[in-house]
């Protein structure tokens, strides 16, 4: 073994014993992602099955009757009727309501008669501003219509081609017409869990040492600085890789989401990815020197990013030029196209050289950045 | 004997050759063009205030600091640039650091072995040989955390010692021991000296300097004397070296009103 290897090895072996004479650390790197992951999956499940949906009924025929038991019966949506438009209406600007269902006059005589050319009967208005609670509402409806109409054409033997859901129910997005409705909170958990989680991790290992004065002492000995940014990386890399594989583990099993790319490239991906998390926690590290800083650092540098910059919350492409160019500065933004082209499709290899360049070279600055600081060169 | 014999003679001898020495953070000068030497075998005490520089000097002589002026040499070499050669031969034991407090004693000494790349076997006879001189009676694996200071401190110059460094850097490394203490820990400094190391040392108790070969008294980054504890005493007709400190500190504020 090489002089070199041998002193990463040295630096990892001691790094591993204060992780695990740690308990509060490992329990942070180990549960939280978990607690994260099944949080946010959870919530967003219980959340988006009791939608508020306030419901106008100018029909009252037994058939807008079944209609609406029906869809209650379904069990995403809380139905509340309006009396009249107007009431209908100003719950939807109180913000008490999710969108209102308006069920036109002659909702049930065209049905009875089979006739599915004519307007659609009854309309969805939703609300957009939050554009995630509407494309969930609208793919709820969507998913409770296709069961209705399998009933209503068998009821009344229309013709089944014809009889899709736009055709019973017509939506429109209010406040918000370009809704992007693409189901992504769950594949992009670990972008945002690790691209915090590794920064915090590693920001406090390098300060920790200089607050209690080793780091003084590691410098005095002929141990070099390349060995001990990756004798430091090590151990919290094999932490971080562990916390993504189990939320990946869990994406797929706990909450169904799809995974149809590559396995092996996603872990590849994964393994770049947590370096450059890793290593930048070591910057803020080296540079502040300080836990307390080092941490606050690494949450501004962690939380906005991640939650921000990703794209995670807003779509990167909405953005103005300048953001978008600016983005592209995180990594978080690019592992997190990654990692939904990896979950959603089986995209190419060459569909993801960008975004995989992005995360190689963030990865390798920040490894270089943070052997540069520590370098002896070390003036407080 | 030629100039360049004499000089060669002279860096044999000496084995830290300080030359008008600054080390600046910012604006501000820790140490101020200091020039001083340390022969090979001596005892040099470096005494001074809190922030007089005493700790930013022990740091540039570890190459741990790069100064912004001046030469700083060891065994005949510029430190800035053969760092890598001189590292092995210093031991550092630093004021704030004493060991890993969640580590073992065992596991701190095979830690501080391996950083200078040691066989483990050597290491642990090396150890246990340091150990039995400081009558060490802890056992080898309890937890540095749980030792009382003064021990704890112990241990710690046995672990900047493992490596047999032939220049020793121990910075205040009696701050806050017991006086019990803080005789053993002399009489330990004063053995290794013995055996032909050099120790640099900083502190702030006047008596402990009475032990030193040569003493450096250190105020606001400048060394305001520097002889031996005798020749100080004589020349500031001073009964102890604490009344040399006043004296030679009321000299330098004299000074500074002029």
């Amino acid at each position: 073994m090489s002089v070199f290897l041998r002193r990463v090895r040295l630096i990892a072996l001691k790094e591993y014993k204060h992780i695990l004479r740690d308990p509060f650390t490992l329990a942070v790197a180990l549960l939280l992602p978990l607690l994260f992951v099944l949080f946010f999956g959870f919530i967003i499940d219980l959340d988006y099955k009791h939608i508020p949906l306030v419901v106008r009924d100018n029909d009252q025929s037994p058939l807008s009757r079944r209609f609406l038991r029906q869809l209650s019966a379904a069990g995403y949506f809380d139905l509340a009727p309006a009396h009249g438009m107007l009431a209908a209406q100003a719950a939807l600007r109180r913000n008490d309501t999710a969108g209102v269902l308006v069920i036109k006059k002659d909702f049930g005589k065209n049905i009875m008669k089979g006739d599915f050319t004519a307007p659609a009967r009854a309309q969805l208005l939703l609300d957009g501003s939050d554009n995630t609670k509407a494309a969930m509402a609208q793919a709820y409806m969507t998913g409770a219509l296709l069961k209705i109409n399998a009933d209503f054409t068998r009821l009344y033997h229309a013709d089944a081609a014809a009889a899709n859901p736009d055709a019973l129910v017509r939506t429109r997005f209010l406040f918000n017409p370009e809704l992007n409705s693409r189901w992504f909170i769950v594949p992009a958990l670990n972008t945002v869990i690790i691209g915090f989680l590794a920064i915090v991790l590693t920001a406090l290992t390098v300060a920790r040492e200089w607050e209690n004065g080793s780091m003084e002492l590691l410098l005095s000995t002929p141990v070099r600085a390349a060995e001990i940014v990756l004798g430091k990386l090590i151990p919290y890399f094999t932490l971080t890789l562990f916390d993504v594989l189990a939320v990946f583990v869990l994406s797929l099993y706990v909450f169904g989401i799809p995974f149809l790319g590559s396995f092996v490239l996603f872990t590849f991906a994964c393994c770049v990815y947590i370096t450059g998390a890793l290593a930048l926690g070591l910057v803020i590290s080296v540079i502040t020197r300080n836990q307390q800083a080092a941490i606050q650092f690494a949450f501004a540098a962690g939380l906005l990013p991640s939650f921000i910059f990703s794209g995670f919350i807003f779509p990167v492409e909405n953005m103005p030029l300048f953001f978008r160019i600016f983005t592209g500065l995180f990594p978080q933004r690019w592992f997190l196209s990654l990692s939904r082209s990896m979950f959603l499709s089986e995209a190419s290899f060459a569909a993801l050289a960008g975004p995989m360049a992005g995360i190689i070279i963030f990865a390798g600055v920040m490894v270089f950045a943070a052997v540069k600081k520590l370098k002896t060169d070390v003036e407080p | 004997m030629t100039a360049a014999e004499a000089a060669a003679a002279q860096a044999n001898e000496n084995i830290i050759e300080v030359k008008d020495l600054t080390v600046s953070f910012g604006d501000f000068k820790a140490v101020d063009g200091i020039s001083f030497d340390v022969k090979k075998g001596e005892i040099f005490g470096f005494l001074g205030a809190n922030g007089a520089g005493k700790t930013t000097t022990i740091r540039t002589l570890c190459g741990i600091l790069n100064p912004a002026r001046g030469s700083v040499r060891v065994d005949g070499r510029d430190v800035s640039s053969s760092t890598a050669v001189l590292k092995p031969l210093i031991g550092y034991m630093s004021q704030k650091f004493t060991l890993y407090r969640d580590l073992s004693i065992a596991e701190n000494m095979a830690f501080a072995g391996s950083l200078y790349d040691m066989p483990p076997a050597r290491a642990k006879a090396r150890a246990a040989e340091l150990f039995d001189f400081i009558k060490l009676r802890a056992p080898q694996d309890t937890v540095a955390g749980d030792l009382p200071g003064g021990v704890r401190q112990m241990v710690a110059l046995c672990a900047a010692l493992l490596h047999d460094p032939v220049l020793i850097f121990l910075d205040e490394p009696t701050a806050g021991a017991a006086p019990r203490t803080r005789e053993d820990f002399w009489a330990l400094i004063r053995a290794l000296a013995a055996r032909g190391k050099t120790i640099f040392v900083t502190t702030h108790y006047m008596d402990e300097a009475q032990y030193c070969a040569h003493i450096a008294l250190m105020d606001r980054g400048r060394i305001i004397a520097l002889a031996s504890p005798r020749e100080l005493k004589k020349t500031y007709n001073a009964q102890n070296l604490d009344e040399v400190f006043i004296k030679a500190l009321g000299a330098r504020g004299a000074e500074d009103e002029r």
